[in-house]
């Protein structure tokens, strides 16, 4: 039996190695497509507008950044936890989707500049009337699985020495916006932004935005294949040219109401 | 070649792999026994002259066997959530696959029944046997060594659809397994030790009950 599964192993291995390695960027302008993973239930950064198209920040920077490889775009509609495999097995050139960029991760996949930066933030039924991170203590908190603010509130549980059992891990943004509307959770963490989008709708009139996550600047960026160093050269030079060429301030205009903050504009500059 | 294995994320967090295994482990045994409980239920009402019973039984098998596991797991969670009914993940997964599980063996038992002759239920009954003697002591022993088989495929059929357990953000195996992953992001890595382990899992239940059949039915399966 150790054989046989050593067998597909090595199956599996092989298929991998044979298409060794031409340089992404080279690839990507010969296939006159780009691949690019967009994480599409989170808005405003990437959603489905009206027209069932994928529409949102990362869109459109996926719509930059093909606009100057000039080649076709074709985004991808991943999970979080579809990001990583969609890389390693070759369907997406790049994910733009609000990856947190931990030493961690970057172990496996490669990261490029800073792109945005997120708070982690409470929302919360009003009646829950919740003025500090530590009013979660007894109640019933959700996440979405495999984000970065569910590593963060497990982390900070287990600080403050809460335990795991008042929380509930949900398969995507949408099915822990869902509990939480339900009343499965009592609060869930999210992203600021996501946050600001939802309280626009009727849906979540009785809810309202609580507190940060303490002491968190989600910093988020692109990523690729690890190997592929060119290939992040360019989607850094990209991002750079992205914020002095003022693609970054239109794009924030148009999904968030206003100009991009000053501060947020220097922390990327100063790719932090 | 191209990609790294990194091989020692995995054995870091094996404490917590292996207690996701365990709940996998655990929510399908609990399925699976309480399935075939009421899987002999609704076979004996399926089989009954009395309508109400018959009608109900065949609903419950058919929403069962022809609807997806996937959609049966959200109902039990989101679906009973629209109406205030709020199951734990755990709960909610169990409770979807007894339903499923029960469903399938349904059918199963149907069949074992409808396979011992009729003539012994009239021979047991001229000996004085109630009907439950008849079923605890003729029929449901001969019946259920015939069904075997198909009963411990339903049984690896369980195990495995706990997986989607995730969707419900449930922490059995493959819940833990994605959320371990998003920390490194080695989910090749993470994937291949779990695969393994749900492999260790299905052996595992199919050598015990093939060493309790041997108990229960002298070896003649």
């Amino acid at each position: 039996m150790i054989r046989k599964l050593a067998t597909v192993v090595l199956a599996c291995v092989a298929v991998g190695s044979m298409n060794a390695s031409a340089d992404q960027l080279d690839t990507v302008i010969q296939r006159g497509t780009l691949n690019c993973g967009v994480v599409l239930d989170f808005p405003p950064m990437g959603y489905f507008n009206e027209d069932n198209e994928p529409a949102g920040f990362d869109v459109d920077y996926c719509n930059d950044l093909a606009e100057v490889l000039g080649v076709d775009v074709n985004v991808l509609n991943l999970t979080w936890g579809d990001r990583i495999p969609s890389l390693i097995a070759g369907k997406t050139d790049v994910v733009i989707g609000s990856t947190s960029d931990t030493l961690e991760r970057a172990k496996s996949v490669g990261f490029t500049y800073p792109y945005f930066v997120f708070k982690f933030q409470v929302i919360a039924g009003k009646d829950k009337n919740i003025q500090s991170f530590d009013d979660l203590k007894n109640l019933k908190v959700g996440a979405a699985l495999g984000t970065t603010y569910e590593t963060e509130y497990l982390a900070y549980a287990e600080k403050k020495g809460w335990g795991t059992d008042n929380y509930t891990a949900f398969k995507s943004e949408n099915d822990a916006y869902l509990g939480l509307y339900q009343g499965k959770v009592d609060a869930i963490i999210s992203t600021n932004t996501n946050i600001a989008t939802k309280l626009q709708s009727e849906e979540f009139a009785g809810f309202e935005a609580g507190p940060f996550v303490p002491n968190y600047d989600d910093v988020v960026g692109l990523i690729a294949k690890r190997s592929e160093t060119a290939w992040i050269n360019y989607l850094n030079l990209f991002l750079v040219r992205q914020i002095r060429d003022g693609n970054m301030n239109e794009a924030y205009n148009k999904h968030f109401g206003s100009d991009a903050p000053a501060d947020l504009i220097q922390s990327l500059r100063d790719n932090k | 070649m191209e990609y790294e294995f990194h091989w020692n994320v995995v054995f870091q967090t094996m404490p917590e792999l292996l207690n996701g295994a365990f709940v996998t482990l655990h929510v399908s045994v609990l399925a699976m026994l309480l399935g075939i409980v009421i899987a002999i239920l609704l076979a004996i009402a399926k089989m009954n002259n009395s309508k109400p019973f018959c009608y109900v039984a065949t609903v419950w098998v058919e929403i069962a066997r022809n609807t997806p596991a996937l959609f049966q797991i959200y109902m039990a969670y989101f679906g009973l959530g629209a109406f205030g009914i709020h199951l734990s993940p755990y709960v909610a997964v169990l409770s979807a696959l007894v339903f499923i599980n029960a469903g399938y063996l349904t059918e199963t038992f149907r069949g074992g029944f409808q396979s011992i002759p009729s003539t012994q239920y009239s021979a047991s009954k001229s000996l004085g046997m109630t009907s439950i003697q008849v079923y605890r002591y003729i029929i449901l022993p001969q019946m259920l060594r015939r069904i075997y088989h198909p009963m411990t495929n339903q049984f690896v059929w369980s195990i495995l659809m706990s997986s989607l357990g995730i969707l419900v953000g449930m922490s059995e195996l493959s819940g833990t397994t994605q959320r371990l992953q998003s920390l490194s992001f080695r989910t090749l890595e993470f994937f291949i030790v779990a695969a393994v382990m749900y492999f260790v899992i299905t052996k595992l239940v199919l050598i015990s009950s093939s060493l309790l059949s041997r108990r229960l039915f002298k070896g003649e399966v």
